[in-house]
């Protein structure tokens, strides 16, 4: 048995489709094209008001027990309302966060106090989370974290700086990875994470200045940031496993190969007569048959989180080809339309495709390296 | 989901007889009796009488094995009759061929163990029809790049014993034999190259240990997946969209994989002595027979660019149900 060779067939059920064409039908109502400024996938805007209206839809923490305010659903269940969204270029942002990952890390790992204040206002929209994994020396490398955390009375006393920090600066909490006790043998020891409110005291949030000039990233400095013991996160000590089972569900997943999908949708819709040339024709029918395999893996590592397996090993096989599809497929566009694209242009596909430019070298990168995701598919390569 | 016990019957099978050896021995003589005979008795021969998803892994089991028989030929024939084909058969199709009162003429190339079997059902003008190939034809032995038969058969008047209308088409089904048989041998060109790649030791370790190498080992992995996602999502609908793009990714996957594992074998990868070829050389071969990435990405381009924006992302989720 090889891990990253296993994959189950996976296909919806009718149910699965059901809800499927509900999603659809929602967003062609509620969001009909040309009404709102479509984003490359995950990286589309935030907006709260949508937000709160997919919750109202009960499409916010489907996964999450229905005694927090979730709705008792499948990880496919999201799979299917998040893809929808995604290739809609549905504004996401606002809760993207705690729904992939922060809310089912707080069920996971949380006390019930945790869960009893996070996950019903998660499930509501009322929460936004942010990401406390990078650090200026800590990289792909997450064990060499030097955000410290030190006992005191009641709680923990937390200095460090994080960075890449998406979104810090308009979410309500992020969860810190940081070293509550001193680096031995084994680096990976001595790790905790702690759920942190972005507006404690003695916390300060600058914007890093991108490429693209977006205000996206931030660098976020904590000094003598009090934490309570209530907010530690699952057990002092168990940081690093419980940071590579969250890692597991960032991984796998539709954001990983549709980021530059309405790139091509705009370009048919917008401007057929570059989308329906012979060599147009290839690049098309290369694409749909690369996402509609893609697809099914990707499906299949959601049937896996559901049956209780942890694909990590299938997760990274995944998103180190979506990543690398998400890329190719702009190169793809880049190579039908003869444009020089300026910022602001009025028309969506030109807009997208000068966001998608400055913001592709960012898919390979963000949510793990495609470097470091093949030596974590390569370990499951090798023979059970 | 396919039957379980069928495959795993079939590769113990195919575990015991097509050996190293078999393999090569059947190269030489253009027929592998040792192989065939055991499957044919085991039944395996009538596959077109299974769900069409059974009958699809049953051939990816064969691809595993690089197995040197007309298998897919045996479920294309009974695909096409709507009946098992008793015996050895193969499939011609031809636009050269023609059919009158006074029987079957013309030529067909590329004909799978044309010169061997009994059997050949040829395709003409939408119809099947079966003759009988000793007595019939002209025989003009060709091998593929794996080097198993490819014939040109000529006949002339040849009398047919069958003409029944054409029950599937030819170059879809074809195209989805390969698909099969290409995720099969693409699952097992990964493993083989990752036990070699942990076995092989260079600079005092393992190759397997060199991030370059592994880079390699997950870019062939990568490509067994897509293909078998492929195959496995063209087995339950095998709509026109479904086999298009099965065929387009498992032919492009056939290329990269097998150059990336032909990079981590060296030169060991070259030699015959060694069975990567058996599974690369076929790979080669299927990637290109019933239409290569190219004609299949284009088919597809064609029909989704028809269909339109408003109508793409319903057809990545939904295949042929969609557009």
């Amino acid at each position: 048995l090889r891990a990253a060779l296993l994959f189950a067939p996976a296909d919806l059920t009718e149910q699965e489709l059901a809800l499927q064409a509900e999603v659809r039908s929602f967003l062609a109502e509620e969001l009909p094209r040309g009404t709102f400024t479509p984003g490359l996938g995950m990286a589309a805007p935030r907006d709260p008001a949508f937000s709160a209206k997919l919750a109202s839809r009960g499409w916010l923490g489907m996964a999450l027990p229905a005694r927090y305010g979730g709705h008792d659903r499948s990880a496919v269940d999201r799979f299917v309302v998040s893809e929808e969204l995604l290739r809609w270029g549905a504004p996401v942002g606002y809760h993207w966060v705690a729904d992939r990952q922060s809310g089912p890390m707080i069920n996971r790992f949380g006390s019930e106090e945790q869960k009893q204040r996070f996950l019903p206002a998660i499930c509501r929209g009322e929460l936004s989370f942010a990401i406390g994994m990078s650090e200026p020396e800590a990289g792909s490398d997450l064990a060499s974290v030097r955000t410290r955390a030190v006992r005191v009375d009641g709680g923990w006393l937390v200095n460090g700086t994080k960075v890449w920090t998406s979104r810090a600066h308009e979410s309500d909490w992020f969860v810190v990875l940081c070293r509550t006790s001193e680096v031995s043998d084994d680096r990976r020891a001595g790790l905790s994470q702690l759920i942190v409110d972005l507006r404690s005291d003695g916390l300060t949030i600058a914007a890093i200045q991108v490429l693209s000039g977006h205000r996206e990233f931030n660098e976020v400095v904590l000094e003598d940031v009090f934490v309570p013991d209530a907010l530690v996160l699952g057990e002092i000590g168990a940081g690093w496993a419980q940071n590579t089972s969250e890692l597991a569900y960032e991984r796998g997943g539709p954001e990983r190969w549709l980021s530059t999908y309405l790139v091509v949708e705009e370009l048919m819709r917008s401007r057929p007569e570059l989308a329906s040339g012979e060599r147009a024709r290839l690049v098309l029918g290369e694409a749909v048959a690369r996402w509609w395999a893609l697809r099914r893996l990707s499906l299949s590592v959601a049937r896996m989180i559901d049956s209780g397996a942890a694909p990590a090993a299938q997760s990274a096989l995944v998103k180190e080809m979506g990543t690398r599809f998400e890329q190719d497929v702009l190169s793809c566009v880049l190579g039908l339309a003869a444009l020089e694209p300026v910022a602001d242009a009025s028309s969506p596909f030109e807009r997208l495709l000068f966001e998608a430019i400055l913001s592709a070298p960012s898919f390979t990168i963000r949510g793990g390296t495609n470097e470091i995701l093949r030596s974590v598919a390569s370990k499951g390569l090798a023979a059970l | 989901m396919s039957d379980w016990l069928l495959t795993d019957g079939a590769r113990r099978l195919l575990a015991d007889t097509c050996t190293y050896e078999a393999v090569q021995a059947a190269e030489a003589d253009g027929w592998c009796a040792t192989v065939w005979d055991p499957m044919y008795r085991a039944g395996y021969a009538s596959l077109s009488d299974l769900p069409l998803d059974d009958a699809l892994a049953l051939l990816t089991v064969a691809g595993e094995h690089a197995a040197p028989v007309p298998l897919a030929e045996a479920a294309l024939a009974g695909w096409l009759l709507q009946e098992p084909v008793e015996g050895t058969v193969s499939v011609a199709a031809s636009t050269e061929l023609r059919l009158d009162s006074g029987g079957l003429s013309g030529s067909a190339a590329r004909v799978p163990w044309g010169h061997a079997v009994e059997r050949v059902v040829a395709v003409v003008d939408g119809q099947a029809v079966v003759v009988a190939r000793a007595s019939a034809a002209r025989v003009e032995r060709h091998v593929n790049l794996a080097g198993e038969p490819r014939d040109t058969l000529v006949f002339e008047r040849a009398e047919p014993q069958v003409i029944a209308p054409a029950a599937c088409d030819l170059r879809e089904r074809g195209a989805l034999t390969r698909v099969a048989l290409m995720a099969g041998a693409l699952a097992a060109m990964a493993r083989l190259t990752v036990d070699y790649a942990g076995e092989r030791r260079q600079f005092g370790r393992p190759i397997a240990a060199f991030q370059a190498v592994q880079q390699h080992l997950v870019s062939i992995a990568q490509d067994a997946a897509l293909a078998s996602a492929a195959a496995a999502g063209a087995a339950r609908v095998p709509g026109a969209f479904e086999i298009a793009a099965a065929k387009a990714l498992a032919s492009r996957a056939a290329l990269t994989a097998t150059r990336a594992a032909h990079q981590v074998h060296g030169a060991m990868g070259m030699t015959r002595e060694y069975r990567l070829h058996h599974l690369s050389r076929r790979l080669w071969a299927w990637r290109s027979e019933y239409g290569d990435e190219q004609h299949w990405a284009q088919q597809l381009g064609r029909a989704v660019a028809a269909a339109g924006a408003e109508n793409l992302y319903a057809s990545i989720t939904g295949g042929s149900t969609a557009i």
